[in-house]
């Protein structure tokens, strides 16, 4: 058993890493390069009567999608993800470091504690969230019963619990990829930093910090980038004003009925997200 | 509370790409009999359903939808496998032109002569494809408490007083119809000039709004978040069950009235007993139950009388003869219209 095992494993062996590979690779190809191949299909084609897709090919779509009624919620999507994704930094990476280098044996049930949140359905947690930001909810009572306020203030829709929620949400996406390049920090590494006379700031800003960033970089896309494309805070803590980009694209599919346009706007931001990415790899490359 | 953010519960469920429910729906099991009923959240009587199984043996798988556009979706997405579906007016025609639905036969059901003869062969659909089920009215709800005084007109949606205290309907029927009306334009218009007041008319408000929602605006209004809203009559009936300040008004400039009708599926498996739910549910002491729990009018005539008498009496569920004539119905829309009426929508939303 064990030796057949090394065999599959070994690697060298073509067949076996083939067949080690084919799940995920099959898992790539019918959900995910399927469904995009149909979606940059579906972009092109034409919006019919009651919604239907009719397969004549073009780019209007888009051409409609650079108009500038949609540049105001671009900017505020970019915004909302890129405020987000900062607050998640400056929250995440003294929780990690803390995590990583001070928790000793506390450390697993903290990051169990981190974690459950996730486990909670998005729904579910943001209903949460509504209860305790309504004018009648918990915060308010809270803060009239100490005397901060004398009338309930509006909190839910405001930017603020969006902030708060897109934060809440993604706060662990960017804490893991933290914790996880601080712990390969090596010690040694740092220690040799205090032998050559460099105080706790020096070493943390010459040594731990230069050495954690792939941590920052990755902790802050996984959270940016999911951020981009959120609908559902917005749509359940946000008010009117605060439409962000995954709601024009929810409601082309859900509301309008256009499916291509929906389409099309999905592939613009898949489209800029990759775009990004590969600069972002390159610049990186060169930098090495 | 719950129950009322359900809606929005499903309406986030429905995003997730495999919904149990549908899965259970598309599960073939000829042995028993079923029906899959598609319906609006709290849209039945409690004991409605198993009443019907426990007489029949035909056991009735319930599914619910929050928003009937995500419906819509969802239905043209390809979700098969319902039986019977509960539509709007408003979405018959559209139905009809992308063979969703049958129509249902004419005299296979023995109680459709219970409905009142203005419910039947209606503009929306003049071959009676779908049999109506509930009708009510959308109008502004308010908390009576907490303004000084109740309104009138659906202008009061647009008093700058009421900023960040209203909350507009998320469906664009009757958030266009009613910008539509206020300026006095036909809904079948098709000038892309009307089309822009309207959107410029619905922009303007939206600084005052404090959410678009069909569902969870609800829940806000009983626990006093926002004070006016746009609402659709019954709902906000079972909303003041929690919150007696809450009130509903019929806008002085008439408002619409709208029918939800029961229709068929097309590609049905359980068709025999689909159409003997829907005759179950035209009998009379079965309709009235309905419209006592949801608070909606029934189009039954055989049913009216025994509806409870406070509800029957209500000028606000069944208004009276004279308010009646101005309660309009919405114009049926060709696709080219509807596609107008959907991006003016999307507009304000972007907005």
């Amino acid at each position: 058993m064990g030796k057949a095992l090394s065999w599959l494993l070994g690697g060298r062996r073509p067949l076996a890493s083939h067949l080690l590979l084919a799940p995920a690779a099959g898992w790539l190809i019918v959900f995910l390069l399927v469904p995009a191949a149909g979606l940059a299909l579906l972009s092109l084609a034409k919006n019919g009567a009651y919604g239907q897709v009719i397969w004549t090919f073009g780019l209007h779509n888009y051409r409609r999608a650079f108009d500038a009624k949609y540049l105001p919620v671009l900017l505020r999507t970019f915004a909302f993800a890129g405020g987000t994704t900062a607050l998640c930094l400056l929250l995440g990476y003294p929780l990690a470091y803390y995590l990583s280098f001070r928790a000793g044996r506390w450390r697993n049930a903290l990051l169990i504690g981190l974690m459950v949140p996730f486990w909670t359905s998005a729904l579910v947690a943001f209903y949460s969230w509504m209860i305790i930001l309504g004018k009648e909810g918990l915060l308010n009572a809270a803060l009239l019963r100490f005397g901060f306020i004398s009338a309930p203030i509006g909190i839910l829709y405001t930017p603020f619990s969006v902030l708060l929620g897109l934060v809440y949400f993604y706060l662990p996406f960017t804490v893991l990829p933290l914790y996880a390049s601080l712990e390969k920090v090596p010690r040694s590494v740092v220690e040799a930093a205090y032998d050559l006379g460099a105080g706790r700031w020096t070493a943390f800003l010459k040594v731990t910090l230069p050495l954690s960033l792939p941590g920052v970089m990755a902790g802050g896309l996984l959270t940016f980038v999911p951020c981009l494309g959120d609908f559902l805070t917005a749509e359940l803590l946000g008010g009117p004003r605060f439409y962000l980009l995954g709601n024009l694209i929810s409601n082309q599919f859900l509301m309008a009925q256009d499916w291509p346009f929906g389409a099309a706007l999905t592939c613009l931001l898949l489209i800029g997200l990759i775009g990004g990415l590969w600069v972002y790899r390159r610049w990186e490359a060169e930098d090495a | 509370m719950p129950e009322v953010s359900r809606r929005d519960f499903l309406k986030a469920a429905f995003l997730l790409p495999a919904m149990p429910s549908l899965l259970g729906a598309c599960r073939r099991s000829d042995s028993r009999r079923v029906v899959n009923f598609y319906n609006w959240s709290n849209y039945i009587g409690k004991d409605t359903l198993p009443d019907f199984t426990k007489r029949t043996g035909v056991e009735v798988r319930y599914d619910l939808f929050a928003d009937e556009d995500e419906m819509f979706a969802k239905i043209r997405a390809g979700a098969r496998g319902y039986d019977l579906i509960v539509i709007g007016d408003f979405l018959i025609p559209r139905f009809k032109a992308l063979n969703l639905i049958d129509p249902v036969p004419a005299d296979t059901l023995k109680n459709q002569g219970n409905l009142a003869p203005r419910f039947r062969r209606a503009a929306y659909d003049p071959d009676e494809t779908a049999v109506p089920y509930l009708w009510g009215t959308t109008g502004i709800a308010y908390n009576k408490k907490r303004l000084t005084k109740p309104p009138t007109s659906w202008w009061d949606l647009w008093d700058p007083r009421y900023k960040d205290r209203i909350s507009m309907l998320d469906n664009v029927r009757d958030c266009v119809g009613v910008a539509l009306q206020l300026l006095d334009i036909p809904q079948t218009t098709r000038d892309p000039e009307d089309f822009r007041k309207a959107r410029e008319l619905l922009i303007k408000q939206k600084p005052l709004v404090k959410q678009y929602s069909s569902s969870s605006y609800l829940n806000s209004l009983v626990a006093g978040e926002i004070d006016l809203a746009m609402t659709w009559s019954g709902d906000l009936f079972q909303a003041a069950r929690d919150n007696p300040d809450l009130d509903y008004c019929l806008p002085r400039e008439g408002t619409y009235m709208w029918v939800d009708c029961l229709a068929l599926m097309r590609g049905s498996r359980h068709r025999e007993d689909a159409l003997r739910l829907i005759d179950y549910l035209l009998e009379p002491e079965v309709a009235a139950n309905i419209a006592n729990a949801v608070r909606y009018a029934t189009p039954n005539e055989k049913a009216t009388p025994l509806v409870d008498k406070a509800l029957r009496k209500d000028p606000r569920v069944y208004p009276t003869p004279q308010v009646l004539s101005k309660l309009k119905l919405h114009d049926v829309l060709d696709p080219e219209q509807s596609e107008l009426w959907n991006q003016t929508w999307a507009d304000v939303k972007v907005a």
